[in-house]
């Protein structure tokens, strides 16, 4: 087990370098440094203009140095302006002296860069989205996972059944729709004053004025923004049902597709035709064997929710990972995608890896190693 | 020299010989109050002055503001973006969370005059090559220094300072800045007095006092001038930055340490960044999370009218521009230009683009709320004679690809453009560019569309855009006489004379066809009943200063 952790930890290590590499050497080509430069200087800056604004700001050298500084690798660049004598440089901060800084500040120093969007270190950003992308993922991980399984099995105990019939129409309508239809749909049925529900409720005087919700004029709230400093019923259930319907489908048929296969298999037949009640049956002998297929399913949507929220929290203007992450990009903000990509790099092999351990418990079978 | 300046500062400047001369022809009907108020208030009268000139008070003016109640915290729908060295800022939304700290020498009001903020007052010399200006005493910044001519001389020299990147302010400056080394010309701005900057021009321009009222002249501590006011703290406004987190909010909270040289309301500004799309700050005004938007477009006007909240409306010089860039073939080619003019009838742009909200324009790019405006004979729409045109020039066949970025008004505007190309019988492809990348190129795509924000005199944005070699001149237009005519417009102080400049440059852009320019845009933002002061600006400006609420 250990030599396996081990190895797996290599691998992510590695996966993290060729990946951090793509992206840099992405965001590094020079249309892209000129888009750096004007969203930075001027938009309209002339093209003189963008070529010493890149020197002067450490984008001049070669891109393996530059990715070498971000390691940690390489020294900092420095420059000292020819006219004022004044010392600037990658590792030197804002007001302090170029004599007491490092010579090195990258990866490996623990140093994550500088957001030239936010203009603050990407060490203060991330952490902040990271956790508000967490929360949305939990809530709508803690609604999906165990709805899913639910439906799942409810419509493979018996397969064919009217129950599996309905329950497999609904579980591929779900997933079949993306957020951002279903998200649109929610917000003009529940959060518009004019349309929908909300809309409807008003004009029968139980919503707005003296309705139930003091003078709110929708039952949900079409934006999660506030929702980043205080989540509550009504501004938080659209964005998570929206990300949680989308993922249940999948979950639910996968679910629903093993629980079909255990039920057929010998083991059960035999404890049938021991006279082992139904109710028994599928919580004691099917349910932990047709749960092996659905964790994976569940582990891979780790990394899914993780990215996949980009459109559930613009739609709501929710600022987490997803959204910074496409901002960053957008913005060719370099460093700052770069720890994105490295998140996610770690996200996606850290799921994989608790999966492969968790088989061990659901499955005495397989061994590790 | 005391004296001089010791009246002025008491009163502002009452008289100008030139302002009376102004103030004449407004009451014999040759000049509207809104010409009346740029030209004369550029010159250095006071709004008030200039209003009891005409004799009129300005409590009757649109400009005039209204007394909000004391405290409260206001939600602001806009973009936030990082903030930087102030005189490189590129947008407007910059400066809007910046104003509550760093101020101003002066603003521009939308009913086009001038009005001093960090000044007192102001003067020009009857040919506009000196201006002396009367910095408003008793001023602090909010770390106890006193604000005098010092640090007003020393953002002067900051903003003639072309070598630093994208300085927009040197442009501004004109010919302040010494073009050999740079930076300002030696003696150009002088301190006179602890209260009084002088600032001399080598040839008359009267772009001077327009070019200081614009966001990105702000005023810093002087030495300060180059940073970055969120780094700093450092200013004379009332409000200082609690919170700023990049595409996310900003929060401004009234500075308990400093005393401010005048009233102000709220207690707090919130800025709400809520992207790009006006459906989702639709869907968070309907959620309570905001109180005013920064810009209200299209449809959404009627759909935020429909909920309840007040619409600001003004008009503008604000326009779009659908322009061939000379550089490329076929559009150096006269011919080939005047087709294209001929194929577009810009009351359907104005439709299709805007929504109708504004008014037509005559492709020539100086606006009838411009005090030099001349008016030429109605443009003229012509399919056939384009086609013609087009035969003539053996271009019938010829690919025109046209380039947009991908947003609201400006690809609507371009669309319609091509949809009227391709009625005419030209072949016409539409590229769309997003609007991360689009502004890498701007000024060299062969044919494309560029917004640009209203200015206070015709001649000005002539000179940005238009003038031989100009860094923002994205037609590649290079004329003699135009260049000839335009350095002698700018001299002329008399906006009848310069009139008569004007009615020639206007007529060379449209018979060289030098650019589609469909219309000019009104501009609407709304906001919560109950909100004060919040009513849309002409240059998209707001002053956490004056905003409130009613009582």
């Amino acid at each position: 087990m250990g030599a396996f952790i081990l190895r797996r930890t290599g691998v992510m290590i590695l996966t993290a370098i060729c990946l951090t590499i793509v992206v840099f050497f992405l965001t590094n080509l020079f249309p892209n440094l000129e888009k750096l430069a004007k969203t930075q200087g001027n938009a309209r800056m002339s093209d003189e203009e963008v070529v010493s604004w890149l020197d002067r700001n450490g984008y001049g050298g070669p891109m393996l140095f530059r990715y070498g500084e971000w390691l940690g690798v390489m020294p900092g660049w420095t420059r000292e302006d020819p006219e004022t004598g004044e010392i600037t440089g990658r590792c030197i901060d804002f007001g302090t002296d170029p004599a007491d800084a490092p010579t090195r500040c990258g990866l490996l120093q623990g140093d994550l860069g500088f957001s030239t969007v936010s203009d603050e270190d990407v060490a203060n950003v991330l952490p902040g989205r990271l956790l508000l992308t967490l929360k949305l993922m939990g809530w709508a991980f803690g609604l999906m996972v165990p709805a899913a399984l639910l439906v799942g099995v409810l419509a493979g105990m018996r397969e064919g059944s009217r129950l599996d019939r309905s329950l497999s129409t609904l579980s591929i309508a779900s997933t079949a729709t993306p957020e951002y239809v279903s998200g649109v749909i929610f917000i003009v049925l529940f959060a518009s004053t004019t349309a929908g529900v909300s809309g409807a409720l008003t004009e029968w005087g139980w919503l707005g004025g003296d309705g139930w919700l003091g003078d709110r004029r929708t039952l949900f709230l079409g934006s999660a923004r506030s929702a980043m400093e205080d989540i509550t019923f009504w501004n938080f259930t659209l964005p998570v049902v929206t990300i949680a319907l989308y993922g249940m489908g999948y979950i639910a048929r996968m679910t629903r597709a093993s629980m079909a296969e255990v039920m057929t298999a010998q083991y059960i037949r035999t404890a049938r035709l021991k006279g082992v009640s139904f109710r028994n049956i599928v919580l004691k002998h099917a349910l932990r064997n047709a749960l092996i297929a659905p964790f994976t399913v569940i582990m891979l949507q780790f990394p899914w929710l993780l990215t996949g929220v980009v459109i559930v929290e613009t739609l709501f203007n929710y600022n987490g990972f997803g959204w910074t992450m496409v901002q960053a990009a957008s913005n060719n903000d370099i460093e700052l995608l770069l720890a994105c990509s490295i998140v996610a790099v770690f996200v996606v092999l850290l799921t994989q890896l608790i999966s492969d351990i968790g088989y061990v418990f659901l499955n005495p079978r397989i061994r590790i190693s | 020299m005391k004296d001089f300046t010791h009246t002025r500062k008491e009163a502002g400047l009452k008289t100008h010989p030139v302002a009376e001369m102004y103030a004449a022809e407004h009451k014999a009907g040759k000049l509207d109050r809104r010409e009346f108020l740029v030209r004369s208030t550029a010159l250095g009268l006071t709004a008030t002055a200039a209003y009891s000139l005409i004799g009129t008070t300005p409590a009757m003016a649109e400009g005039h503001r209204a007394v909000p109640g004391e405290g409260g915290s206001l939600r602001i729908q806009m973009e936030v973006r990082a903030l930087k060295d102030p005189r490189t800022y590129d947008w407007s939304q910059m400066g809007n969370v910046t104003r509550g700290i760093v101020e101003y020498l002066v603003q521009y009001n939308n009913d086009g005059s001038f009005e001093g903020v960090l000044l007192d007052s102001w003067e020009a010399n009857e040919d506009a090559t000196v201006y002396t200006l009367n910095v408003r005493q008793g001023i602090t910044f909010n770390n106890g220094d006193p604000f005098n001519a010092e640090d007003v001389a020393a953002n002067l020299i900051g903003f003639c300072d072309s070598t630093v990147e994208g300085n927009s302010m040197a442009t501004r400056m004109g010919g302040l800045v010494d073009p050999d080394t740079g930076v300002a010309r030696d003696g150009a701005i002088e301190v006179v007095d602890e209260y009084t900057v002088r600032v001399t021009y080598p040839s008359p321009d009267i772009t001077f006092i327009p070019g200081i009222a614009d966001y990105p002249s702000a005023i810093q501590h002087r030495d300060m001038v180059g940073t970055n006011p969120a780094d700093h703290g450092i200013g004379t406004g009332a409000y200082m930055i609690t919170n700023y987190e990049v595409g996310v909010s900003a929060t401004l909270t009234r500075n308990p340490d400093h005393t401010y040289w005048r009233d102000t309301y709220l207690d707090e500004i919130v800025f709400v960044d809520l992207g790009q799309d006006p459906a989702a700050w639709f869907a968070a005004a309907e959620a309570d999370e905001f109180d005013m938007t920064y810009e209200t477009v299209g449809e959404f006007i009627d759909l935020f009218d429909a909920i309840g909240w007040n619409k600001g409306e003004v008009v503008t010089a604000a326009t779009v521009v659908i322009r061939p860039n000379q550089n490329n073939a076929p559009y150096d080619d006269v011919r080939v230009r005047r087709a294209i003019q001929l194929a577009v009838d810009n009351q359907v742009c104005l439709d299709l683009g805007v929504n109708g909200q504004g008014v037509v324009a005559e492709n020539h790019h100086v606006c009838p709320i411009h005090p030099e405006y001349a008016e030429l004979p109605p443009l003229v729409f012509d399919p056939e004679a384009a086609r013609a045109l087009l035969e003539e020039a053996g271009h019938a066949d010829t690919e025109f690809e046209l380039v947009s970025i991908d947003d609201d008004y400006r690809k609507n505007t371009t669309d319609a453009v091509a949809a009227q190309l391709r009625d005419a019988g030209f072949n016409v492809t539409r590229t769309i560019i997003p609007g991360s990348t689009f502004w890498n190129d701007w000024t060299s795509y062969p044919f494309s569309s560029t917004n640009w924000n209203h200015r206070e005199l015709g001649v000005m944005i002539l000179n940005l855009a238009y003038r031989t070699g100009v860094p923002w001149n994205e037609t590649a237009f290079s004329n003699e006489e135009f260049d000839t005519l335009l350095t002698e417009a700018n001299g002329i102080q008399d906006a009848d004379a310069r009139r008569v400049v004007m009615e020639r440059l206007e007529q060379i852009m449209q018979e060289e066809g030098v650019t589609i320019q469909p219309y000019w845009r009104s501009l609407f933002n709304h906001a919560r009943p109950g909100v004060v002061n919040g009513s849309m600006h002409a240059k998209f400006e707001m002053n956490p200063h004056y905003l409130g609420f009613e009582a």
